[in-house]
């Protein structure tokens, strides 16, 4: 049966690879082979990573205080606010052990505390943190500006709640001698964060600098006191400030508040011994029915002393190691079943 | 040889023309749309309702006369939602003939129900004798009553364009249609389906981390991901990959597809997305969106970085969260895609490594300090970011990688047909050698056919020229010399089919 010629050009679609569904490929088929062989490994090298994980936690030392209810007087006068001007200080002993060796870092560590609330981790002003506009007190909400209407600085929630104990670790030598263990206070921050994200206005003069603005309320002292004898310490570039400024992820966190100054008795680690924590008492964690303790530990390559990842990983890896095997039992006689039932 | 592979595709085929009963059924046989090898076929030549429902009834169905089938219930109740007609498997092979006369009847009240039903079960259907109205009205009640998706498509002849002007697709000629279905409508189903459980899977995923995050937040929403990537995850790391997935996605080349008509079946019976795959796509979406958070939260929850600075943030929590999703979800539909094209690579990787160049920039310090307010989050990776990456991609992938290697171990589908070499048919005698086939096509009423085909006037000869590889009584191959071209209409359509012999 002829056809018509057509008088109009040909509306056949292209006839290329890509419209004909003709593209150059390769299919992809997953045989047993393969995939037993991607079970079996990745079984081994999870269980392997597993190990070394578990091995390098435990040759980390720690040790925790708890001493919110230690300080039973202190904890009891910081539930009222209105002795936030009276001091209190306690003082908790403790036994090490074993010599720490190498750095020793110390933490405070809050329980139940969540700066991981959707309002308080809005509660900020990056604009007055970098020191571009220090009356940017817009994202600050609820505390913006104090009782006679000036701009707080710095201002928001974060700021407002910073955690102000005063940790002091004593070394007891002999008896009854007792020495300050010695402690640095820099380098506890993020590089980005103390000469990037975190700037003062200006270094030179930095109390006129803040003319204009109060402290947040629940402050002793404003800003640009925090650290007198060092400028690169103080205002906005406090190393304790910007550490509390990066907010947890969870309600239990600890945060780096001195590293060991490693000289004199103390050049290899902390010394087992006598030690005691001389706290001034100022969080008031009871009100909040949280907790908090100090924590003295050493690192490894891999971080701190959780079991976890590495406990994840050898379990996982055992778990794929027996898939693997289970796998090849059904394929094998699936395989067997297929035979006999082609016959 | 179409309709032959249509049928083993199960799909059936019904015939809708204005021809006359004689010359339908001639047709209808030579084009395979009624076998020799049927168990019946069952005419309906009732001249009023009473008897065509009797017709329709007792023929195929003895027991639909009981108080208990479905359709009677419906009747008696006639409820307000429209009535679904439930699968119903025959048997055997049966084809119905039914010429416009009693269709006039059939089509009206509760007559339709039981054309239906009937014809449903049938393998071929032939109207003849129809109206176009009538043929209308037909493809309405299989459209309504079934409710099952449906195209148009017409094929283009000689007698017009206007079928091809109201259809989804057209095209010239009938054979083009096997291509249509078995190889395009499928590829089109099965990347449908593929697209649909990978969408919500990654969806699901996305979202219900923060389920598990309010259990520490408080409750306060606080939302586990960069306000950044929560924009930009469905727009631009996640939408090229499934793009890609759902233009070039292939299970089976063309010419598997087309040798095995079988594959069709999955998609007619809703296999592969139905109410089961949407539960499973969310089982998975659940435990995944658990590793997802439970892993990093186990590895920042008490740790720090090796120079004892602070990992145990929001932002570093973030950030884990985030690039494991998306390597979670790539690698998933990297397992997903079976049929890798260059775009397939492109596309895939590429929205990966795009996922790490914005980060790159939207956490560079050059950002931060034009926009503070706007862009918060600096820093840089850690090697324990990379250990918690690692082990949830492992811990979601693997067991997705087991199930789908069980599978066609377990329950046996396209793998068993690809190994099995096609079965070749074999045909049986004849079951009703009483119906034969008129050898007169033409004719206006019953004529001579009868005495022609007893073979009573004409010379018996060996036939060399068989189409169907069957050993066939001798009566028969009378029929198969008569060669006659014939115009025939299909859905209304006119077109010219060579009839092969």
């Amino acid at each position: 049966m002829e056809k018509e010629f057509h008088h109009h050009p040909s509306r056949m679609p292209d006839n290329s690879a890509m419209k004909q569904q003709k593209l150059p490929a390769h299919q992809l088929h997953f045989s047993a082979r393969v995939v037993l062989t991607i079970f079996f490994a990745t079984g081994v090298f999870c269980f392997c990573m597993g190990v070394i994980l578990i091995l390098s936690a435990q040759s980390i030392q720690e040790i925790e205080i708890n001493y919110t209810y230690i300080c039973e007087n202190c904890a009891k006068l910081r539930e009222n606010a209105f002795n936030f001007d009276q001091k209190c200080t306690c003082s908790v002993p403790f036994y090490l052990q074993e010599n720490m060796e190498g750095d020793v870092y110390m933490y405070y560590k809050l329980y139940g505390f969540y700066q991981n609330h959707y309002r308080y981790v809005l509660s900020r002003s990056n604009n007055q943190l970098v020191g571009k506009d220090i009356m940017d007190v817009e994202d600050c909400a609820p505390f913006k500006v104090s009782q006679n209407k000036t701009p707080i600085a710095p201002c928001g929630a974060i700021a407002n709640s910073m955690f102000n104990d005063t940790i002091i670790l004593s070394y007891t030598l002999k008896s009854s001698v007792h020495i300050q263990v010695p402690m640095l206070k820099t380098e506890l921050t993020w590089w980005t964060d103390k000469y990037v994200k975190f700037q003062n206005p200006s270094l030179i003069n930095l109390s006129d600098r803040f003319v204009g603005t109060e402290k947040p309320p629940y402050w002793q002292a404003p800003i640009y006191e925090l650290d007198t004898s060092d400028p690169g310490n103080n205002g906005f570039l406090n190393d304790d400030f910007i550490v509390w400024m990066r907010t947890a992820a969870f309600p239990t966190f600890k945060k780096l508040y001195r590293r060991l100054y490693r000289v004199q008795y103390f050049m290899d680690g902390l010394p087992a011994g006598n030690y005691s924590f001389n706290i001034s008492y100022n969080f008031p964690v009871t009100r909040i029915k949280g907790e908090k303790s100090v924590v003295l530990s050493t690192l490894t390559w891999s971080g701190g002393s959780s079991l976890f990842l590495g406990l994840a990983y050898t379990v996982t890896g055992a778990f794929l190691w027996l898939a693997s095997f289970a796998l090849m039992a059904i394929h094998m006689t699936m395989k067997k079943k297929k035979l006999s039932y082609r016959r | 040889e179409t309709i032959i592979t249509l049928n083993k595709a199960k799909i059936k085929i019904w015939v809708l023309t204005g021809d006359k009963q004689e010359t339908a059924i001639n047709i209808a046989y030579s084009c395979n749309v009624f076998e020799d090898e049927m168990d019946g076929v069952f005419m309906i030549e009732g001249k009023d309702s009473e008897t065509i429902l009797q017709e329709l009834r007792g023929k195929m169905k003895p027991e639909s006369l009981l108080e208990s089938d479905p359709v009677n219930i419906y009747l008696k109740k006639k409820p307000k939602r429209t009535f679904t007609m439930p699968e119903e498997l025959p048997r055997g092979d049966y084809g119905l003939v039914i010429n416009g006369y009693s269709l006039a009847f059939a089509l009206e009240g509760n007559l339709e129900l039981e054309l239906l039903r009937t014809a449903s079960l049938c393998k071929g259907v032939i109207c003849c004798r129809m109206t176009p109205f009538q043929k209308a009205q037909v493809v309405e009640l299989v459209k309504s009553m079934i409710k099952a998706a449906h195209i148009g498509v017409g094929i283009s002849g000689q007698e017009g364009m206007q079928a091809m002007l109201n259809s989804d697709f057209a095209f010239s000629q009938f054979c083009y249609l096997q291509r249509l279905l078995l190889v395009h409508g499928r590829w089109s189903y099965n990347r449908m389906c593929k697209f649909l459980s990978y969408f919500f899977y990654k969806n699901f995923v996305f979202t219900l981390v923060h389920f598990w995050y309010a259990f520490f937040n408080g409750f306060s929403a606080q939302a586990v991901y960069d306000t950044w990537f929560i924009t930009c995850y469905n727009l631009i790391y996640t939408s090229l990959p499934v793009l890609g997935l759902s233009l070039f996605e292939q299970d089976v080349n063309e010419t598997w597809s087309l040798h095995f008509p079988e594959l069709y079946i999955p998609g007619q019976h809703n296999l592969y997305f139905n109410k089961k795959e949407f539960v499973k796509c969310l089982i998975h979406g659940i435990y995944s969106s658990f590793v997802l958070f439970f892993v990093p939260m186990g590895t920042i929850y008490n740790s720090e970085r090796s120079d004892g600075k602070d990992i145990s943030d929001i932002q570093t929590f973030c950030l884990i969260v985030q690039t494991s999703l998306i390597w979670m979800v790539t690698v998933q539909i990297a397992l997903k895609t079976t049929y890798w094209t260059m775009i397939s690579h492109f596309f895939i990787w590429g929205s990966l490594g795009f996922y790490f160049c914005i980060l790159f920039f939207l956490y560079s310090d050059g950002l931060c300090l034009m926009f503070p307010s706007i862009f918060q989050f600096l820093g840089k990776a850690l090697s324990q970011i990379w250990l918690s990456l690692i082990l949830s991609v492992i811990l979601c992938v693997i067991p997705a990688f087991g199930y789908q290697f069980l599978q066609p171990l377990v329950f046996d589908r396209i793998n068993h047909c690809k190994t099995r070499p096609p079965q070749v048919r074999v045909r049986t005698k004849l079951k009703h050698p009483s119906l034969r086939r008129s050898a007169y096509a033409f004719s206006h009423k019953q004529g001579f056919g009868a005495l022609i085909t007893s073979g009573k006037t004409t010379k018996t000869k060996p036939n060399k020229k068989n189409s169907f590889p069957v050993k066939k009584k001798e009566s028969s191959d009378i029929s198969t010399r008569i060669v006659a071209f014939q115009e025939k209409s299909i859905s209304g359509v006119p077109s010219t089919i060579p009839l092969k012999f």
